[in-house]
C-alpha cells in the first residue's frame, strides 16, 4: 500500500467513524444539523424535552439497560428503524401502554429519530438476574429454535436470528431481554391489545399457551447474559 | 425372496402432491391405503426451521431436497444417435424426493392452464387450418387432452382452495375483472386469498408493460397474502419474504406443501399407512399383464416386501412415472423409428429464460426481500393469445418480473461483458446486485417424435435397476417462439428504464446441466386413442385398468405455465372418477 492510499484510507475510516451513529439510507440535507442527531437524542434521553416528554432515562437507563424489574424493555442496541416505530405505534395505538402512550405523544418526529438513534448507538451490560428454572429454560430453549410441531409454532429464532440476536432493522433482538417484558407483550398480542405485526406475532401469540410463554421469555432472558452457557450445553 | 405382507386396497407409489392428494380422498371413504415413499419422513417442525434451512450451500448448490444421484440418476442425450450418459449431478430440473417430494420445494407459481391448451390439436386446426402445424415442423406430435378445461374448472377451484392461493380473478363466469388476467380462463370465484403485495421490481414491470399495452396482473401464489384455514381445516401463515423457497421448504407455515395442507389430515387417519425410505422396485401384474397384484419394494434396511393392492396409484415425480411403467412392463415402449408404442413418447419441458435488465443506481431493487411467486407479470404473449398466422410456430410464453430470491451465491447478474471473475467481476456483482431486474420467459413446449423417454440399456441405479434415458432437444418450432418473445420482452425492459437489456430466449442444444424448469411433462400422456396415449381421460392405464399414472407425466405437450395447478386439478378430477364410477364396478372407465 503506497502512503497515499494510507492517507485516504485513514481518512475514509475517520468520516465512516463520524457517520457510524447514522443509520443507513438515512438521506443527510445540504444544511442544518446531520438527522437523526444523536447528542441530541442524549439530551432528551437526560432532561426530556420542553413538550413535557420526561427523561427516557427514568426509567430505561443512560445506557438502555432500563431497571432490571422487567416493566420496561431493554433498548441498549436495539435497531433505530424498530425502536422509532415502536413510539410511533404507541402515537397511532397500535400498542397501547398507559405510561409509555402519553410519552410518545409528547415527543415530535424529530425526537423519536433522535432518541432511537441514541438508545440503537449505546450498549449496556446485563444485570445480574435470579436464574430461571433449568427445565422451563430447556422448553424454551426448543420453542425459540425448533418451534413445535405440535401447534404448528415456527420456532422463534426463525426470524429474530440465531439465538434471539435480532434482524435489524425490522426484528428486534430478544437475546438478554427481560422475561417479563418479553411475557408480558406475547400476552398484548394474544389478548389484541398490541396490534402490530398481525400478520406474524398475533399468529404465534395466539398458539402459545402461558407455560409456553412463561418458557421463551425465561430462556431468551439469560441469552447473552453469561447464564445461556449452561442452559445450552 | 420377498416377505409378503398382507393385502391392502390402496398403494400409492411416492407421497408427493398427488400421493398424498390422492391418499386423502381414498383414505376418506374408509380404503386401507399404504403410502410408500422412497425418501425420509420430514416435517416443518423440526425439519425445516432456520437457520439450518437457509443453508445455500446445502440446498441450492448440494440440492439436498432433490432425488439422491448417486442411487438413482437419469441419463441424458440430445438426440437418438447419440449415447446417453448419467447426470451426476442435478442442473436443469430438480426431481425432490422425501416424503412431500417436490411439492416441498416448488416456489409456489400456481396457475390454471387455459381452454385452448386442453384441445391443442383441435383448436390450433379450426384457427389456422390444418397444413399449418406442418409448417411449423414435420416431427410435431401435438395432441388433444381428452379432458377439457370447462371438466377440470371445478378440479382447479378446489385445488387452490386446498392451497389457499394468493391471487386477483380476471374472469369470473366470462366477466372480465379489474385487475386480474384479462387472459385467464374463467373461473367461477375468486382466489380464496387476495394477492400478494406488489414489489417495487413488479411495479417497474407494470408500468413498462402499461406504456406498451400489454395487460399486467399479480402473479397467483401459494405462498400467502394473509392467514387462512383451508377445507380441511388446517391453517396457513402469512408470507414473510425470506427469499428461501424454491429448492427449500418453507419454515413458515405460509407455503402450501403438502405438510401443511394435506399431510396432517392424512396422517390421522387409522386407514392410511405411511412407510418412508421405501423404494419400489416395480408393479406386479399377474398371468394375464391384464392386472395388477400389488408392488414389490424395498426397505431402508435392504429387506425386500411385496405388498398386494387392489389398486395401485403411480404417484412419483413425472419421470418416475415413465420409469415404473417401464420397469412394470405396462403398456408398450415408445420406438422413435416407428411411431409406435406409447411409454415414454411426447415427454416434453418447459421453454424459459428472459433477459436481465440493469437499472440506474438510484433504482434500489432490494432482491433478497423475496417471495417464490410474487410477480407481476403478463399474458399477452401467453400459448395462442396472440396471432400465429403469419409467424411460422405456435405456443407462447407468459412474461414477468418474477424474483425469487437475491441469494448470495446464486444471485449476481453483471452486464454482458463483464469478465467471469477477479477485481472487475466483483466491482460489477457489487454494482448491480441491488439495481437488477431479472425477467422470465416461460412457456409451453412442443411434443416432438424426436424426444422421448426410455430405459437406459447401459446404466443401472442402486437396486440394478435401468436409469430412465431423457431423449431430448427443443423442437426448431420452440426456439423460433421463444426468440419472437425475446424481442417484445427487450421493450419491455427498456420501457421499465433499463439502462442494458440482456436479451434472452431460448437456445439450442438443450443444456441439461444449467437450471431451467423442474416441470418435466409427458412420457405417460392422457388421450382418448390408445395409440398415442397411454392412460384414458381418468389417468388409469389403458392396458392395466387397477394402476393409475397421476401427474405431469400425463401432460400430451406442456402449456404456458408452472403445472403444478394442473397436476392438482387433474388429480381431483381423476380421483372423482375413482371414487364414483371405478370402486364401484372395477374396470376400464373408459373402453379403448
Amino acid at each position: 500500500m503506497t502512503r497515499k492510499r494510507l492517507v485516504r484510507s485513514a481518512v475514509a475510516a475517520m468520516l465512516v467513524a463520524g457517520l457510524g451513529s447514522a443509520p443507513i439510507g438515512v438521506a443527510h440535507t445540504q444544511s442544518g444539523p446531520p438527522r437523526p442527531d444523536v447528542k441530541r437524542g442524549a439530551v432528551i434521553v437526560t432532561q426530556g424535552t420542553a413538550r413535557g416528554a420526561p427523561a427516557c432515562a427514568q426509567c430505561h437507563a443512560f445506557n438502555g439497560a432500563s431497571d432490571g424489574s422487567g416493566a420496561f424493555p431493554r433498548l441498549a442496541e436495539q435497531s433505530s428503524y424498530y425502536l422509532s416505530k415502536q413510539i410511533r405505534a404507541f402515537i397511532s395505538g397500535d400498542r397501547v401502554n398507559a405510561v409509555m402512550s402519553p410519552i410518545a405523544e409528547a415527543l415530535s418526529s424529530d425526537d423519536i429519530a433522535d432518541v432511537s438513534a441514541y438508545y440503537a448507538a449505546v450498549s449496556a451490560p446485563f444485570p445480574p438476574l435470579p436464574a430461571a428454572d433449568a427445565a422451563l429454560v430447556k422448553r424454551g430453549e426448543e420453542l425459540a429454535k425448533v418451534g413445535s410441531a405440535a401447534k404448528d409454532i415456527p420456532a422463534c429464532d426463525n426470524c429474530h436470528g440465531p439465538g434471539g440476536a435480532g434482524e435489524p432493522p425490522a426484528i428486534p433482538y430478544l437475546a438478554g431481554q427481560y422475561g417479563r417484558y418479553i411475557a408480558f407483550e406475547l400476552h398484548m398480542w394474544q389478548r389484541g391489545f398490541r396490534k402490530s405485526s398481525p400478520e406474524a406475532m398475533a399468529q404465534v401469540a395466539k398458539r402459545l399457551d402461558d407455560q409456553d410463554i412463561a418458557a421463551i421469555a425465561a430462556y431468551y432472558q439469560q441469552v447473552g447474559s453469561g447464564a445461556d452457557a449452561v442452559a445450552s450445553h | 425372496m420377498a416377505q409378503r405382507l398382507k393385502p391392502v386396497d390402496v398403494v400409492t407409489i411416492g407421497v408427493g402432491l398427488t400421493g398424498s392428494l390422492t391418499a386423502l380422498e381414498l383414505a376418506k371413504t374408509g380404503l386401507k391405503v399404504v403410502g410408500l415413499e422412497r425418501g425420509a419422513p420430514r416435517d416443518t417442525v423440526p425439519d425445516f426451521q432456520s437457520p439450518a434451512i437457509h443453508d445455500e450451500l446445502r440446498f441450492s448448490i448440494r440440492k439436498a431436497m432433490m432425488q439422491d444421484n448417486v442411487k438413482e440418476a437419469v441419463t441424458f442425450r440430445n438426440s437418438a444417435d447419440q449415447t446417453a450418459l448419467p447426470l451426476r449431478r442435478w442442473g436443469s430440473f430438480l426431481p425432490g424426493t422425501g416424503l412431500g417430494g417436490s411439492f416441498v420445494h416448488w416456489n409456489g407459481q400456481t396457475f390454471r392452464f387455459q381452454v385452448a391448451d386442453f384441445i391443442y390439436r383441435t383448436h390450433i386446426e379450426q384457427r389456422y387450418g390444418k397444413k399449418f402445424l406442418d409448417a411449423c415442423g414435420p416431427d410435431l406430435t401435438i395432441q388433444d387432452w381428452g379432458v377439457t378445461y370447462a371438466e377440470l374448472e371445478p378440479y382447479y377451484d378446489r385445488f387452490e382452495y386446498l392451497l389457499g392461493t394468493s391471487g386477483k380473478a380476471g374472469n369470473i363466469k366470462g366477466q372480465i375483472q379489474p385487475g386480474g388476467n384479462p387472459f385467464e380462463a374463467p373461473r367461477a370465484r375468486e382466489y380464496p386469498t387476495p394477492p400478494m403485495k406488489e414489489t417495487y421490481f413488479g411495479a417497474l414491470f407494470r408500468k413498462g408493460a402499461s406504456d406498451l399495452g400489454y395487460h399486467p396482473y399479480p402473479q397467483p401464489s401459494a405462498n400467502l397474502s394473509q392467514p387462512y384455514t383451508n377445507p380441511e381445516g388446517l391453517a396457513l401463515q402469512q408470507c414473510v419474504f425470506c427469499g428461501f423457497c424454491e429448492r427449500y421448504a418453507c419454515e413458515h407455515y405460509a407455503k402450501a406443501s403438502p405438510q401443511t395442507v394435506i399431510l396432517p389430515v392424512l396422517l390421522e387417519k387409522p386407514n392410511y399407512e405411511l412407510r418412508t425410505n421405501c423404494q419400489v422396485l416395480r408393479i406386479n401384474l399377474d398371468s394375464t399383464g391384464k392386472k395388477a397384484t400389488g408392488v414389490t419394494y424395498v426397505d431402508a434396511a435392504g429387506t425386500e416386501y411385496e405388498q398386494p393392492a387392489d389398486l395401485v396409484l403411480i404417484t412419483a415425480f413425472p419421470l418416475n412415472n415413465v420409469r415404473m411403467l417401464l420397469l412394470s412392463g405396462i403398456g408398450k415402449p415408445y420406438d422413435p423409428k416407428t411411431g409406435e408404442g406409447v411409454v415414454g413418447r411426447n415427454y416434453t419441458y418447459q421453454t424459459v429464460g428472459g433477459p436481465t435488465v440493469f437499472m440506474d443506481e438510484s433504482i434500489n431493487i432490494n432482491p433478497f426481500m423475496a417471495s417464490g411467486a410474487n410477480g407481476t407479470m403478463i399474458d399477452d404473449f401467453s400459448g395462442d393469445n396472440f396471432d400465429h398466422s403469419q409467424l411460422g410456430f405456435v405456443g407462447g410464453q407468459y412474461v414477468g418480473a418474477i424474483m425469487t430470491n437475491g441469494r448470495p451465491i446464486e444471485f449476481h447478474p453483471t452486464p454482458p461483458g463483464t469478465p467471469p471473475w477477479g477485481l472487475e467481476w466483483k466491482q460489477a456483482v457489487a454494482r448491480h446486485y441491488n439495481h437488477t431486474v431479472l425477467i422470465q420467459q416461460h412457456g409451453t413446449s412442443t411434443a416432438s417424435r424426436l424426444n422421448y423417454l426410455s430405459l437406459d440399456p447401459t446404466y443401472r441405479d442402486a437396486w440394478g435397476l435401468p436409469l430412465l434415458r431423457m431423449t431430448f432437444d427443443f423442437p426448431d418450432n420452440d426456439i423460433r417462439m421463444s426468440q419472437y418473445i425475446a424481442d417484445k420482452v427487450v421493450e419491455i425492459g427498456r420501457a421499465m428504464g433499463g439502462t442494458t437489456v440482456a436479451r434472452g430466449g431460448t437456445k439450442r442444444p438443450y443444456n441439461a446441466t444449467v437450471y431451467q424448469s423442474t416441470h418435466n411433462t409427458g412420457g405417460a400422456v392422457m388421450g382418448d386413442d390408445p395409440g398415442t396415449s397411454v392412460v384414458n381421460r381418468y389417468l388409469q392405464c389403458w392396458d392395466v385398468s387397477n394402476v393409475f399414472s397421476i401427474g405431469g407425466s400425463a401432460f400430451p405437450q406442456n402449456g404456458t405455465y408452472n403445472y403444478t395447478g394442473t397436476i392438482g386439478a387433474m388429480t381431483y378430477w381423476a380421483l372423482d372418477a375413482i371414487k364414483n364410477k371405478y370402486l364401484k364396478s372395477p374396470g376400464p372407465l373408459v373402453q379403448a
